[in-house]
């Protein structure tokens, strides 16, 4: 029988484990949310599934290492793995996960040269959308799809979650259009990481890769394209990238 | 691996830096010298120490006194001059307690506009320090700063010293700065054979103390090193990412950086801030007409953000890069400290440019809740130069 390598991202709102083959091919993936407990997440998924050897990933990585027979990776090497195995000429990855934002820079053999993390809080990240979307109705689904609709925008000056809250609050007050508010807040998110992208982004061309949750909302796709006049890629399940690069990276250690 | 001996060899070994600097300076009173309190690097310490006067830098790195302080200072300030402010408030610096003045310099404007609310706590002599330093008027507004602190402290403590004596005071600094200099090439050794408390604790105790009681206690260090590389013994290994950790001033709560970076399995090699190498790297000029002079232009040289053009800054990490062999460079900015956050985007494409170096930017305080965070950012600097 062929071995098998796995890799889980435990992340802020979710976790994500992916089985690769002996050549690479996912086998089987699974996702959940973190909840209160993620350790008892964690030992509730792996039941589910053989492997020979693991590697973590995210923000719960070192409480998994005490716990498992693991080797951990940070998310910055294993979300640009995960990109590039999906995206062989991708130089530049953009992650947008629960709790943060990042951008990776990889050199032409695929190798993360630079990155810039915004970690310190909320603002333009998983949990801003989910925040929002429930503010104005939308179930975060629906949420990219509804700005989509929009005919115009309108401004929202606030990156803060708190603040933002308050004014797409006293938005909805003065009768503005939801959509509008939607479409507004969605403009704000892309301004703020195209900002970082244009810092940190590989000068050597090559394609821009979208992962992590957000990347699954239509309307911040289409805003990025439109604000770097260039094509964003993104893969059919873009959250599943960490847990995916861990897993190829476990394989890869173990060929060694 | 036999054990390594602490470089210390007093009971204060093991013990945070500045246990050791206080019994120093309570001895000093006790025996009737003067104290004066500095904040900053471009304090002339060799002019006070000329006049008698034992110079003692001010507790500014503890997140504890930043509550006191914010109830009057604005929240969104730099923690360093909050956390200065805080411990003036609540009395709890001993150091501040123990001097009969401050020495303060126009460095940044949180600074300048916190030392006038010190100023009503405590005589405060603050220092014009010019911020143009390639132009030739700085060089004579600052010996006539040097010249005016001279005659606020002839005042204050009722003390002089001839122009002789600040010669003879600049020449021992000169001399303890060459003995710090070789110490600090023990991290230059490749693995490094001291680590970043050594560093800070003996930059902590050097700067202070009058250079001739300094001498012995840096000459017994230099002998402990030397033992430790007959030994071969060592901080790290050949492995362990090489890093040199430049930007705002690190102490106390902020020391977290290193701390972060040996955890992740990394070794702080230099140190270049104002409670580091930067404060050793160069020596005042000998035999000059005039010594205060010889002063000014040497702390002029001292690269802080606050100057500008800054490019002294660069042209030292080149320096440093030379000769500790970094294999990776941490700019850490803390949160606030407008001109070292700007002028971290030049310092990282220098180092990206000219040095082919991995750059990583830390922006942050003296809390401990975002130590995941800064520990993702360095294990990730540390895969790209594994």
């Amino acid at each position: 029988m062929g071995k098998y390598y796995a890799g889980i991202d435990i992340g802020s709102r979710t976790i994500e484990l992916v089985i690769v083959d002996e050549t690479g091919n996912i086998a089987e993936h699974f996702q959940r949310d973190t909840g209160y407990d993620p350790m008892r997440e964690v030992d509730g998924l792996l039941s589910q599934v053989r492997y020979d050897a693991i590697m973590a990933t995210g923000y719960g990585r070192n409480l998994f290492e005490l716990s498992f027979d693991a080797q951990t990776v940070t998310e910055i090497k294993a979300h640009a793995r995960g990109a590039r195995a999906t995206f062989p000429a991708a130089r530049t990855v953009l992650d947008i996960g629960g709790q943060d934002s990042k951008v990776i820079s990889l050199s032409e053999a695929g190798r993360v040269s630079r990155f810039e993390m915004n970690d310190r809080c909320a603002a333009g990240t998983g949990k801003f959308m989910e925040i929002m979307a429930k503010t104005l109705g939308y179930s975060i689904d629906n949420f990219g799809h509804e700005a989509l609709a929009a005919k115009q925008e309108i401004a929202i000056s606030s990156m803060c979650t708190v603040f933002a809250e308050s004014e797409v609050t006293s938005l909805i007050a003065r009768g503005e259009d939801c959509r509008e508010i939607a479409l507004g807040l969605h403009g704000s998110v892309v301004r703020r990481v195209c900002g970082m992208i244009r810092r940190v982004a590989s000068a050597g061309g090559g394609e821009l890769v979208f992962t992590g949750g957000v990347a699954r909302n239509p309307c911040i796709r289409q805003l990025l394209e439109k604000n770097l006049d260039r094509k964003v890629l993104v893969a059919e399940d873009p959250q599943l990238m960490g847990a995916y690069g861990a897993a190829l990276l476990a394989l890869e250690s173990s060929d060694q | 691996m036999e054990e390594m001996k602490p470089l210390f060899e007093d009971e204060y070994a093991g013990q945070p830096a500045p246990k050791r600097v206080l019994a120093y300076m309570q001895h000093k009173q006790e025996n009737g010298r003067p104290i004066a309190g500095t904040y900053c690097a471009y304090a002339p310490v060799e002019l006070m120490q000329a006049m008698g006067i034992t110079p003692a830098v001010l507790c500014a790195f503890a997140k504890a006194t930043i509550a006191s302080a914010e109830t009057v200072l604005p929240a969104n300030l730099c923690p360093l001059i909050k956390s200065s402010y805080g411990f003036i408030m609540e009395g709890s610096c001993p150091f501040f307690s123990m001097s009969g003045a401050v020495v303060a310099e126009t460095t940044c404007d949180g600074k300048k506009k916190m030392f006038e609310l010190a100023a009503e706590v405590k005589p405060l002599h603050v220092m014009d320090l010019p911020q143009l330093p390639d132009e030739a008027e700085a060089q004579e507004n600052w010996t006539r700063m040097i010249r005016k602190l001279q005659g606020f402290l002839e005042e204050t403590f009722d003390c002089a010293a001839t122009d002789s004596q600040i010669e003879e005071s600049l020449k021992k600094s000169n001399r303890r700065n060459q003995l710090m200099r070789k110490i600090f090439d023990y991290a230059a050794i490749h693995p490094p054979v001291l680590n970043w408390q050594e560093m800070f604790d003996i930059s902590f105790m050097a700067l202070p103390y009058d250079v001739d009681d300094a001498v012995p206690v840096l000459e017994g260090i230099i002998e402990r090193l030397e033992e430790r590389v007959t030994k071969g013994l060592h901080h790290g290994n050949a492995k362990s990412p090489r890093i040199l950790v430049t930007g705002s001033p690190v102490g106390g709560d902020a020391l977290k950086i290193y701390r972060i970076i040996e955890q992740c399995g990394g070794v702080v090699v230099t140190p270049d801030c104002c409670t580091g190498y930067k404060l050793f790297a160069e020596d005042f000029e000998e035999g000059t007409a005039d010594p205060v002079e010889a002063l000014a232009r040497r702390y002029l040289k001292i690269p802080c953000s606050c100057m500008t053009p800054n490019e002294g800054r660069l042209a030292a990490l080149s320096k440093m890069i030379e000769r500790f062999k970094p294999d990776g460079v941490i700019d850490f900015v803390l949160t606030a400290c407008h001109s070292y956050n700007v002028e971290s985007y030049k310092v990282g494409n220098y180092i990206s440019e000219q040095h082919e170096l991995p750059f990583l930017k830390i922006e942050t305080d003296y809390s401990d809740n975002d130590e995941g965070q800064i520990r993702t950012k360095v294990q990730a600097l540390f895969e790209i130069i594994s």
